[in-house]
């Protein structure tokens, strides 16, 4: 199996050089005082080995065996119960959560990066301590102190997985339509019953228990979003002693055939009036789910750019070792590394990869800001610069990881094609990255009708005002100024647009909705593009210490601004193109 | 020059890479002394003695030294040290125990696993597990040095036999005791650590015929066996043994690939190897890009001839 | 009450190849991970194991080196060693001449054990443990493959040609591990962190009064010979001939 290295040098770069996150945020957080950049670096690297060492290895025989379903029972792939025993016991699901739960309360920011290096590793097994920090993280922010102390620890912990049951068969992105009902009991607790579909790590032999928080209906609940209620459901009962009790009521209709993360179950749950108890407050369900909306978002962009990275790693490498054909003004077969269009893939890869891990830094950074940076109008910023730019990184990094992982793939040929290499692979995993936690079509519309609005446009100008801030320095120095110009025209092309869709000939809801996928991509390049320019400017003003990382990143930028960036002009296009075209075909013609 | 060798034996017969290491130790200069030491070695040093251009055999007999324990026999080589300006032994298991603590007492710096003698002072040894070769003189007036075994041609044989005299043991308590041994003489070496691997491909047709054609030439080699991806998928071999991407990533010394195409998957986990050897009935077979030596024709044929040129 | 000593070095991380300097001078460690020696690790896993199992009391790891060699130190003690000493100096230092600072080390430290890799991947000398011993006038058992803690000895199989031998050493003695004896752990995340407030003690090279001038010039260090093209043979006979010429046979 092609090997893979955790690409921490890049972390440690964009975190020290890029973002110096010690001095610019984690000393500012009296919760990080002892984050020094030593201890982020060996946690990368252990992180890193762990990830090479122990998931790596089980990533394509788990996709090959697949999850199990039989006698109701869910089983997991060969040594995926060790490689999870090895996970808890090394203390990585409680990373980021509270040292009042047994956390370990290190930053986001490394829960951010070390989650991309398990995307990279094993997506099908990150989803499992990835469900459940979700729950734990809602639970936590909306659930009595006593719920908390019940499960919280050994969730934390790893010791129980969490689960989230949204999805049923008529309620996907319309969450609105849940028909799961909860009855309250007279102990206060509540009988649910209903159906749940697609609920990744529902059930499985890796831990003991698991948690679900359901989304329901009180009786006489209001209609639509407003009358759903969060519960928590346990697999097994908790004794009031801690120690586990009966099953309840809740059984695995089946798990799902699928195109990828197939080491993965994703279960049809029925709850038959299981037993639970309200997370929050009644018919807020939505809320106490969104709470923790953006984290999860988030973490699904970094398992785009996780198995993009993975891609690169063994397309790159077999580029260089593959010897076939001339390339242009050769005289002698060599690899197919020296012929531009293989270059053309990998840097392709590059562009995105690099960028894309930027942006996913600058992000956690903020979203550590925003829970813990003592000066409140810090957090506010923070708060809405993450919730602008989360759909970018939802959408933006799995739309590129997706396409890098084909790109990765054809790098191979033939070789990319067969399971052995572990390229088709990524390409099928990669794809419900663009599909769950809300559809990348979802994310956009909601970049471009809840995230551009947000305090009257301002938010949204001000990052501009970031970008714009840059491409002023970066037409200053000779070394940048072509990668500086080609950005400020399709800033300013973006711009144009940007206002179009807030105020101007564009402004509804028809016209948002027919632009909102080309504009979440024109936007994305945006960002990359602004982040090579930081990352080339560094690499000037090193001047002769640059290292060959650092001249690498003014290449690939340059790169970028050239073959990659330019695709914003057709998107530009197709968004003045409106909604006409899309709309003249009557539906009943499709 | 003088040079002492401290001969490698098992207790029952001398060991083959003695001669490489006095192949060394001529290198330095023509007075060459053995030195055998164990407990009951009498026949091991009058066999030593019949090594050409060794000019004598020095006998440290004694039950101190019948496991050639590191403590006892390092202070009988430190204890004829003075005659010599170096001491020279092969870098197996017993010269590589003893010989760093001899320096240390000497207070000489070992040069470890030479490959080459440059000069009389100036040595060639790989570092870095063969990723790089390094030059060193050595500035001590004595020289202490491990020799790899692969890397020297065995002296001959000769007519006539050297002298042997007897050395005296020191004795004195030693803090380590030997409890027991335990040697595994005809198992295979490890597939990732062999010196030497021998390899099959689905050419071989069948899990029998796997068996036979490759075992009797591991044997003979002492080699590890290993399998492409296509003899394992095929049932001739188990998975353990595949080299290749998807397999164990090898890097011996000596690779025979016999019956094997050479699919990519397959070259990534042995094109380190230091010597390939190819046998295939297609010559257009990548596998002969990578190999050193090939040998267009049908396995069945060729591999007991090779056997048979082994001796 | 076994306190044991673990020397750990910093090398060019296993995964990497290495790569000779133009000017062939040495090896391009300038910009390339450096990582805890690989056997290195295990000697401090097999330390941390007999103090799990209560067996020793105290594990102390040491390291000559840069100040980056702290990273090997911190890796022990990731690992779960209690404290580190790091002796500081950008020379290069010899196997003989560390096992000399090594034995001073022991002179202060007073250990019952010293479990040190039996070689590091850099320069492939193999010679500090068995030199150590040495100048101590200590048992040794190199290759070590298992090992069991007794009242005052130690009981140590090791790897030698064509199988194994054990060997009884009363303590204090020192032992130099091969790979088999353990598979290291993957350090835990409590442990990382915990390792950053472990106390390590400083101390110039100077200190210890030893002439660390290196015995052996090193003239220059070249790329192994690369792969000549390769030839077909005819015969069975030609091809074990040219691999005796070669020196793989």
């Amino acid at each position: 199996m092609p090997d893979y290295k955790a690409p921490v040098d890049d972390m440690l770069y964009l975190l020290n050089e890029v973002f110096n996150a010690e001095e610019n945020v984690f000393s500012k957080i009296p919760q990080y005082n002892e984050v020094s950049n030593d201890l982020v670096q060996s946690v990368l690297e252990e992180a890193g080995r762990f990830c090479a060492g122990v998931l790596r290895p089980i990533n394509i025989s788990g996709d090959q065996e697949g999850a199990h379903f039989k006698d109701g029972k869910v089983t997991t792939p060969k040594g995926f119960k060790e490689a999870y025993a090895s996970y808890t016991e090394g203390g990585w699901s409680s990373l980021a959560f509270s040292p009042e739960y047994e956390g370990q309360g290190l930053p986001r920011t490394l829960q951010v990066l070390v989650k991309e290096m398990i995307s990279s590793a094993n997506l099908s097994f990150g989803l499992f301590p990835g469900l459940t920090e979700g729950a734990a993280e809602a639970i936590e922010a909306h659930a009595s102190e006593e719920l908390k102390q019940k499960y919280l620890p050994n969730m934390v912990s790893g010791k129980w997985t969490g689960a989230m049951g949204l999805t049923e068969g008529s309620a996907g992105s319309d969450l609105s339509l849940v028909k799961t009902r909860a009855k309250p009991r007279d102990d206060g607790s509540y009988s649910i019953s209903g159906s749940k579909i697609f609920i990744s790590s529902g059930d499985h032999d890796l831990a003991e228990n698991v948690i679900h928080l359901v989304l329901a209906r009180l009786p006489e609940a209001p209609a639509g979003t407003k009358g759903i209620s969060l519960f928590l459901c346990p697999k097994i009962f908790v004794n009031e002693d801690g120690s586990l009790g009966a099953p309840n009521t809740i059984s695995v209709g089946t798990i799902e055939h699928k195109m990828g993360i197939h080491a993965q179950p994703t279960c049809v749950m029925n709850f038959d009036e299981a037993q639970g108890w309200l997370v929050g407050e009644p018919n807020r369900g939505l809320n106490a789910m969104f709470t923790m909306m953006n984290a999860a978002r988030l973490l699904v962009g970094m398992q785009g750019l996780g198995i993009a990275e993975a891609s690169y790693q063994t397309a790159s490498a077999y580029a260089k070792d593959r010897l076939q054909g001339r390339a242009p003004g050769a005289r002698e077969t060599g690899s197919i590394i020296e012929h531009p269009d293989v270059r053309k893939q990998l840097l392709t890869m590059l562009g995105f990869i690099e960028a894309g891990r930027a942006l996913a830094v600058y992000v956690a950074l903020e979203l550590d800001k925003e829970g813990f940076h003592p000066d409140a109008a810090v957090r506010a910023r923070a708060s809405s610069l993450v919730a602008l730019l989360t759909p970018v990184i939802k959408a933006g990094l799995t739309d590129f990881g997706f396409e890098t992982a084909v790109l990765g793939q054809q790098t191979l040929g033939g070789h990319g094609y067969i399971h052995e290499w572990g390229q088709e692979q990524f390409v099928r995993d990669a794809r419900i990255t663009q599909i769950y936690e809300g559809t990348n079509g979802i994310q956009s519309q909601d970049l471009v009708t809840r995230k551009l609005p947000l305090d009257g446009g301002k938010v949204v100008a001000d990052f501009f005002g970031q970008i714009g801030n840059v491409i002023a320095e970066g037409k200053g120095v000779a070394e940048v100024l072509s990668l500086a110009t080609q950005l400020e025209a399709a800033l300013a092309g973006l711009q144009k647009i940007t206002l179009r869709l807030q105020s101007g000939d564009l402004a509804n809801p028809l016209e948002q909705n027919a632009a909102a996928t080309a504009y979440l991509r024109a936007f994305t390049l945006v960002t990359f593009g602004w982040l090579w320019l930081r990352m080339a400017l560094i690499t000037v003003k090193k001047g002769a210490a640059a290292t060959p990382h650092d001249k690498r990143k003014l290449l690939v930028g340059e790169f970028f601004a050239a073959r990659m960036l330019p695709q914003v002009y057709g998107l530009f296009h197709e968004i003045e193109a409106g909604s006409t075209t899309l709309m003249a075909l009557a539906s009943a013609e499709f | 020059m003088t040079t002492l060798v401290l001969a490698s034996h098992d207790q029952k017969t001398l060991d083959a890479s003695t001669a490489k290491a006095v192949t060394a130790a001529l290198a330095l200069g023509e007075d060459v002394h053995l030195l055998v030491a164990g407990s009951n070695i009498g026949a091991i040093a009058d066999e030593a003695a019949k090594l050409q251009h060794v000019k004598k055999v020095l006998k440290a007999d004694a039950v101190t030294l019948e496991h050639q324990l590191a403590e006892p026999l390092a202070d009988v080589i430190v204890s004829i040290a003075k005659d010599y300006d170096a001491i020279v032994t092969a870098a197996t298991s017993v010269g590589k125990n003893v010989l760093p603590r001899v320096s240390a007492l000497l207070d000489v710096q070992q040069i470890s696993e030479i490959t080459k003698v440059i000069s009389t002072d100036t040595f060639e040894r790989p570092i870095y597990a063969g990723n790089a070769i390094e030059v060193v003189q050595s500035l001590d007036a004595k020289k202490v040095i491990t020799v790899r075994i692969s890397a020297f041609a065995a002296a001959p044989a000769g007519s006539d036999s050297a002298p042997v005299e007897p050395v005296t043991a020191q004795s004195r308590q030693y803090r380590s005791s030997f409890v027991n041994e335990a040697l595994v003489q005809s198992a295979r070496p490890e597939l990732t650590s062999a010196r030497i691997i021998v390899s099959g491909g689905r050419a071989l047709g069948s899990s029998e015929k796997f068996d036979d054609v490759l075992f009797p030439l591991a044997d003979k080699l002492h080699a590890a066996i290993g399998a492409s991806r296509a003899a394992v998928d095929a049932g001739y071999a188990p998975n353990d043994a595949q080299v290749g991407q998807t397999g164990k990533i090898v890097a011996p010394d000596l690779y025979i690939a016999l019956g094997i195409s050479g699919a990519i998957q397959h070259l990534a986990g042995m094109k380190e190897s230091k010597i390939i050897v190819a046998i295939n009935k297609d010559e257009d077979a990548p596998i002969f890009s990578v190999a050193d030596f090939g040998i267009v024709g049908d396995l069945f044929k060729v591999v007991p001839e090779i056997e048979q040129a082994l001796g | 009450m076994t306190k044991i000593l673990v020397p750990v070095k910093l090398v060019l991380d296993y995964n990497l190849k290495a790569r000779v300097k133009s000017d062939k001078t040495g090896i391009d460690l300038t910009n390339v991970k450096l990582s805890i020696n690989p056997f290195d690790e295990i000697s401090v896993e097999e330390a941390v194991r007999l103090k799990e199992a209560g067996k020793a009391t105290e594990i102390v790891v040491v390291s000559i080196g840069p100040a980056k060699a702290q990273d090997a130190l911190r890796s022990g003690l990731a690992i779960g060693a209690d404290r580190g000493i790091l002796i500081e100096t950008t020379e290069v230092v010899e196997p003989l001449n560390v096992a000399k600072i090594l034995a001073k080390v022991v002179e202060t430290e007073k250990p019952d054990l010293v479990f040190l890799g039996k070689q590091a991947i850099d320069d492939d000398s193999n010679q500090t443990g068995q030199s150590l011993a040495a100048l101590l006038d200590w048992p040794q058992a190199t290759f070590a493959s298992t090992l069991v803690l007794e009242d005052g000895a130690v009981q140590v199989t090791r790897e030698v040609d064509g199988g194994h031998q054990t060997l009884k050493l009363a303590l204090p003695a020192v032992v130099t591990v091969d790979l088999r004896l353990n598979e290291p752990r993957y350090p835990t995340l409590p442990n990382i962190m915990k390792s950053k407030k472990k106390p390590i003690a400083t101390q110039k090279i100077a200190e210890f009064g030893i002439d660390i001038t290196p015995r052996l010039k090193v003239i220059e260090v070249h790329e192994p010979p690369t792969r000549k093209a390769g030839i077909k043979v005819k015969t069975a006979a030609e091809l074990v001939d040219n691999l005796k010429k070669a020196g793989v046979l």
